[in-house]
């Protein structure tokens, strides 16, 4: 791959005085634009239908472009070398790097650069893969690369080393959410030295798996766990836990974040997932609620937990953990017969049940007093829903995903059943075995040995529950064409139907809005990359844990808050937070204090007016507070002195790129004329490079 | 297509896109990783937010040889808030300039592209590719 | 020879995708941390991947930073070659006992220019490449390893010379000896990976002697943009296969190999190559034999059901066995459970979908106890999944089981939480005790 690292060294500037590197804060002289071009094939991912090398020998023909290289990959070590070196050496001070989206690497290069000694700042991305060789092909794709490549030299001309804006950061955290989630990140958080507040909409700690009874696959007792986490959060010094409230308000920066939580309405649906309230129903309230005292424990519900008296609380944190969770899907009137027949239940509320006679045994497991000789158990029940199969619900949505846990939690469950109850048999109906886990293939094994009988429907043709006759014996009936016994239509009497409802992200709609998150297709939170950054979202500081980011078992999800709050540990270790500098600046000289940019400005306290004291007059200046400054430059678009714009993305800056576009300058056939500027051609080679 | 350029083969007149860093943007490389592709004239630039521009930049890049301009924001998912209802003020201004100078304001556009909203771009691109074979390569008759 | 010492806050065993993130969750939040790795390079067996799924992102772009993250994190000491003896507690923390086997490469000297290896005569079969293409005895291991440094094969070389006399530097050291390590740490996290089932062990499948039968890992190969071919091609003849098959569950959820449990990962992975092949060769039809497929991640299902639009065929049966067939086509004898019963079919180029065993088996090396699958025991899997038998010690990743890569990443930064926590736990104590030499205290320092 070597001979792929090919090199033009073109004269620069002002080669005549190389620069010492790292010259940061140097005055202006010293900061005459020697771009640096770097542009990577990606192991063919570019350079199968860029040109690499055409573009490189282009680059030769445009202004401020001191060298030209390629590589094999650029992110590589090899790679981040070939910049590094010329910035050592000299050759350069800024630097383009053309391979994929920036999205993967920026930050990569940007590093890279630091470690040189250079100013990360000045550095621009173009994005030659996702938005040119994955999109174009042939000659055209080569030339808009070039143009592309141009472009970006054309804006690192012009780039000013920045400085990170460093603020002081809050050593504090505030977890959203009391499931196994939030209760997990809190006390690493805690015993990591961070103040923790815990905010709980409902009563209870415990969230989801408060629910559930003995835990697929390994049968660990989920009212222990969730008694023994919870028990330890409300112990600690460093947890202050705030349950029955919500957040009504969440403003500031990363460090310096504030929130205000107030106490859940009463009576409110929104106070937990409509789930909840409807397994109250399904279960009996306890109706003794205001009995118990925090640290107790409700079957069914979780730890009672210290409620929020009076608000609005201010709270100000460092970073915010979401652990907000999860609701089960409630199936729709009808679906599978349920609220139809008293007789089809949710898996869920099977579970609730089975939990209750933990560690009982009979001939038969009775429900509501009722024999139960046969259950059936429908799985992928608002899970992987097909467009054009299913049915969207009231507001179009369907559930694309598989929900992860319910094929264990059923298997778990006819494994329950059928050992303790011998005579009752158990019926499951699948589209595919999802045991994926550790564990969990055995208890599949065991099923089969237990005599469970699995019969698997298409997604197109699913089960049929309908009313038994007298001639059944039995109240239901389940329809299916098995395509096991190679598409046979068999009819499937039954004393229940268990539905494994799939599960969907918790309804947090003011959390979306309020802290501006985003959300995927499937409508659970996203993270910025599923591996790069698994827990992170965009606004920096605020942290995914759990099945708000996803469906995940109970392990899963406790990895996923440990992510999470290890990376808030980091992140605030050091009492500083380090953020982008790509704020609003004004410069005071051309400042009128007009006020326009004021009134402009989306971020309420980033932008202000103030009296100045200028060569002993008092004049109004524009002046900015770069930790709540946004970046939108809508200030800059409206300055009629064009005294104000934004760090590392000017209006200049964005012209250049503009101009570069438009520019057919990069394609002149060179020769040896020498006479276009910024052509090196028969020039001296550049040093060091 | 029309005419191919001197250089490339591509269809005459360069359109322009200003893609939002959290929506449109990651959209367009999201079409790239579909590998879906569109004409190659046309040109991405990342912004924060595309409120950052006056009403002047629009027409310069017209007055450059940029043919069509198409402002992929955010919509109503902005991350600033406000800036999409402040963008879609500023646009009447550019539309009032542009008419001013005998412009046809079909070559500005401005319309909210998510990260996963491929086909929408490529309708986006196509469409624009057709208002410029229509009215010509670039503004500057 | 003198042993030579180092004390870090954590050992991290293994240097893939799971080493590396939970060593960069433990240095960044101040912890000296050693990694030690047995290969010549980290990154493990995530940046031999083709692509990766659900987003087909190219294996090597998201694996690439982590390792120049870690190569370049000023808390973290990389030990490349390095074969773990033994770990074993002593006073707060642990004492492990390494091998640094040799290079025949001066890494201080070797500047990673490869005039070596294109000098060196020997060309042996590269196990880098699936086996489809040849390399030299010594060589950069791969185009994007960490470290860049040469490494000499010692089984193949044949001693001429040409490698010393080329190299600018004269790093090349034929005589060089494995040396003895010792790493102290107060912390130790195991993420030592896995191997796949081994063809061999699958009669009815031809032991690996049925040509244009491969393994993924192979195919992985095939796919990638630096792969042997730079196409995919089949191996026996070179021809462009028309007709590709998976067989799914080939080294996974068959007790006949010992390996009862799920894989986790094949399936998705099958699909995976499934959709780049549909690419790369879209008039060829490609066939998946599976039992249930398991898409159960995050996206995962629609990543699946997208593969079934683009025309990928799912058909549900056990492959009974495999045989040569007309032509170096393999003939598939499968159990069709929702058709006609026991059916054959010719396909080009056959794929095994090979699962995952341990990586390492701690055996007398280190008191960490395994499962019956052989993975490293977990005692606390649902509320703190990276916890061993062993008091600090913790666990990341496939060592605890076989999982996906995004699992992976979650997983270990969830141990380096855990690490963290024990590191500052005792910290504290030893504090309390006022003991004044605890190799332990550094990080409580750094994050105070």
């Amino acid at each position: 791959m070597a001979e792929l690292e090919k090199t033009t060294p073109l004269p620069a500037g002002n080669q005549a005085e190389p620069q010492a590197n790292g010259s940061r804060t140097d005055g202006s002289q010293t900061d005459e634009p020697r771009v640096g071009v770097y542009i990577c094939y990606c192991g063919g991912n570019i350079s199968d239908h860029v040109d690499v090398e055409a573009v490189r020998e282009r680059m030769e023909n445009v202004p401020g472009v001191a060298v030209a290289r390629t590589n094999m990959f650029m992110c590589s070590d090899p790679g981040q070398e070939l910049i590094m070196e010329d910035l050592r050496s000299g050759t350069i001070n800024r630097v383009v790097v053309a391979s994929c989206a920036p999205s993967l690497h920026e930050t990569t290069f940007r590093a890279a650069i630091a470690r040189a000694g250079g100013n990360p700042y000045q550095y621009e991305h173009a994005n030659i893969r996702e938005q040119v060789s994955w999109v174009h092909h042939g000659d055209p794709a080569t030339d808009k690369a070039t143009r592309m490549v141009a472009a970006a030299t054309g804006k690192a001309r012009l780039l000013r080393p920045l400085e990170p804006i460093r603020v002081d950061a809050l050593r504090r955290a505030v977890v959203v959410g009391g499931g196994v989630a939030g209760l997990r990140a809190a006390l690493d958080l805690a015993e990591r030295g961070i103040e923790v507040a815990l905010v709980e909409k409902s009563a209870f700690l415990g969230g989801g798996v408060a629910r559930l009874g003995r835990l697929a696959p390994t049968g660990e007792d989920a009212a222990g766990l969730v008694a023994d986490l919870a028990g330890r959060v409300l112990a600690h010094p460093a947890i202050v836990v705030h349950a029955g409230a919500t957040v009504t308000s969440f403003g500031g920066y990363v460090g310096n974040f504030k929130m205000e939580i107030s106490p859940a309405p009463a009576g409110d649906p929104a106070t937990g997932p409509a789930a909840a309230s409807a397994q109250a129903q399904e279960t009996g309230a306890p109706g003794r609620l205001a009995d118990l005292a925090p640290g107790d424990y409700a079957p069914g519900r979780g730890v009672a937990a210290p409620l929020l008296a009076s608000g609005p609380l201010a709270l100000e944190t460092g970073v915010v953990v979401l652990a907000t969770g999860f609701a089960d899907y409630q199936p729709r009137s009808g679906e599978y017969g349920f609220a139809e027949h008293p007789e089809v239940v949710t898996l869920p509320r099977l579970l609730r049940e089975l939990a209750a006679r933990d560690g009982q045994t009979g001939n038969v497991l009775l429900l509501d007093g009722r024999p139960i000789r046969r259950v059936g158990i429908i799985h992928c029940v608002g899970s992987r829903q097909i467009p054009g199969v299913h049915q969207e619900d009231e507001n179009g949505h369907l559930n694309e995903h598989c929900s992860r846990v319910c094929c264990s939690a059923a298997i778990n469950a006819a494994n329950t059943i059928r050992e303790s109850w011998p005579d009752t048999h158990v019926y499951e109906f699948y589209r595919d075995i999802r045991t994926y886990g550790r564990g969990q293939e055995e208890q599949y094994a065991r099923a089969s040995a237990n005599k469970v009988v699995f019969l698997r429907f298409s997604a197109e043709e699913p089960p049929v529950v309908r009313r038994g006759t007298e001639a059944d014996g039995f109240p239901l009936v389940l329809g299916v064409k098995d395509e096991l016994t190679f598409g046979e239509d068999l009819d499937v009497p039954v004393d229940l139907v268990a539905l494994a409802t799939g599960m969907e992200p918790g309804p947090i709609p003011e959390l979306v809005d309020m802290l501006k998150l985003p959300v995927g297709a499937d409508r659970f939170l996203l993270e910025v990359h599923p591996k790069l950054r698994p827990v992170e979202l965009p606004v920096a500081g605020v942290f995914l844990a759990g099945t708000c980011q996803a469906p995940m078992d109970a392990g899963e999800t406790c990895n996923a808050a440990s992510a999470a709050a290890v990376k808030a540990v980091s992140l605030l270790g050091r009492g500083f937070v380090e953020l982008d500098p790509f704020v609003a600046e004004v410069n005071a000289e051309a400042c009128t204090g007009c006020g326009a940019c004021v009134e402009a400005c989306l971020n309420e306290g980033a932008l202000a007016l103030e009296e100045v004291e200028t060569d002993g007059a008092t004049a109004t200046r524009a002046r900015v507070t770069p930790a709540l400054c946004l970046g939108c430059g809508a200030c800059a678009a409206v300055c009629p002195e064009q005294a104000i714009d934004v760090n590392g993305w000017t209006l200049a800056q964005y012209e250049a790129m503009v101009e570069m576009i438009v520019s057919d300058a990069p394609f002149a056939s060179c020769g040896t004329c020498a006479s276009r500027a910024g052509c090196g051609a028969g020039a001296e080679t550049a040093p060091g490079a | 297509m029309s005419t191919p350029d001197s250089h490339s083969g591509v269809p005459q007149g360069k359109i322009l896109v200003l893609a939002t860093e959290s929506c449109a943007y990651p959209g367009a490389d999201s079409v790239g990783q579909a590998h879906s592709s569109y004409p190659a004239n046309v040109h991405i630039l990342r912004v924060k937010a595309p409120v950052l521009f006056p009403e002047r930049f629009y027409l310069d890049c017209l007055e450059k040889g940029i043919g069509g301009i198409i402002i992929m924001s955010c919509g109503e998912e902005c991350p600033y808030e406000g800036a999409y209802k402040a963008m879609a003020r500023r646009l009447d201004r550019i539309y009032e300039r542009m008419k001013e100078r005998g412009l046809d304001i079909r070559r500005v556009r401005l319309t909210a592209i998510c990260t996963v909203c491929n086909r929408a771009f490529l309708n986006e691109v196509n469409q624009m590719e057709q208002v410029l074979q229509e009215l010509g390569a670039t503004a500057a008759a | 020879m003198d042993l030579t010492e180092h004390t870090f806050d954590a050992l991290v065993v293994g240097g893939g995708i799971a080493g590396l993130q939970a060593a960069l969750d433990l240095a960044d939040q101040g912890h000296r941390t050693a990694i030690i790795e047995k290969d010549a390079s980290i990154g493990g067996k995530m940046i031999r991947l083709s692509k990766v799924f659900p987003t087909l992102d190219c294996a090597s772009c998201i694996t690439t930073p982590k390792m120049a993250a870690a190569a370049h994190h000023g808390a973290i000491t990389l030990f490349t070659c390095c074969d773990l003896n033994a770990v074993a507690r002593e006073d707060a923390g642990f004492v492990a006992d390494v091998t640094q086997q040799p290079r025949y490469v001066d890494v201080d000297k070797c500047i990673g220019c490869r005039k070596c290896e294109y000098a060196c005569p020997v060309l042996v079969e590269d196990a880098e490449q699936g086996g489809f293409s040849g390399r030299k005895a010594i060589r950069i291991p791969f185009s994007n390893a960490i470290p860049q440094k040469a490494v000499l094969d010692v089984e193949n070389c044949m001693l001429c010379g040409k490698c010393a006399s080329v190299c600018p530097t004269g790093a090349v050291v034929y005589d060089q000896k494995p040396e003895p390590l010792r790493i102290r740490a107060g912390a130790v996290v195991l993420a030592t990976g896995f191997e796949l089932t081994p063809i061999e062990d699958k009669r009815q499948y031809g032991s690996g002697e049925i040509p244009n039968v491969v393994s993924s890992m192979q195919m992985e190969r095939l796919l990638a943009p630096h792969g042997p071919y730079g196409r995919v091609l089949r191996p026996s003849d070179g021809k462009v296969p028309d007709s590709i098959a998976y067989v799914q569950c080939a080294g996974s959820r068959d007790a006949s190999m010992g390996v009862s449990y799920c894989s986790r990962v094949c399936c998705m992975y099958a699909i995976k190559q499934a959709m780049l092949l549909s690419g790369s060769l879209p008039l060829a039809d490609i066939t998946i034999y599976y039992m249930d497929i398991r898409a159960f991640g995050k996206n995962y299902e629609q990543f699946y059901q997208n593969a079934k639009a683009m025309g990928i065929e799912f058909v549900k049966a056990k492959v009974a066995r495999l045989d040569p067939g007309e032509d170096g086509a393999v003939a598939v004898r499968f159990e069709d459970q929702s058709g006609e019963g026991v059916s054959t079919r010719e396909h080009d180029l056959v794929v095994l979908s090979m699962g995952m065993l341990p990586g390492w088996q701690p055996g007398e090396a280190c008191s960490v106890s395994t499962a019956s699958d052989g993975f490293v025991r977990t005692i606390r899997p649902k509320m703190a999944p990276s916890l061993t038998d062993v008091d600090g010690v913790f666990v990341a990743g496939v060592a605890a089981g076989p999982k996906d890569i995004v699992d992976t990443i979650t997983e270990a930064g969830g141990a380096a939480m855990e690490a963290a926590k024990y590191l500052a736990a005792h910290a504290a104590r030893n504090q309390a005790q006022g003991r004044t030499q605890g190799r332990t205290q550094g990080q409580e320092a750094t994050n105070g």
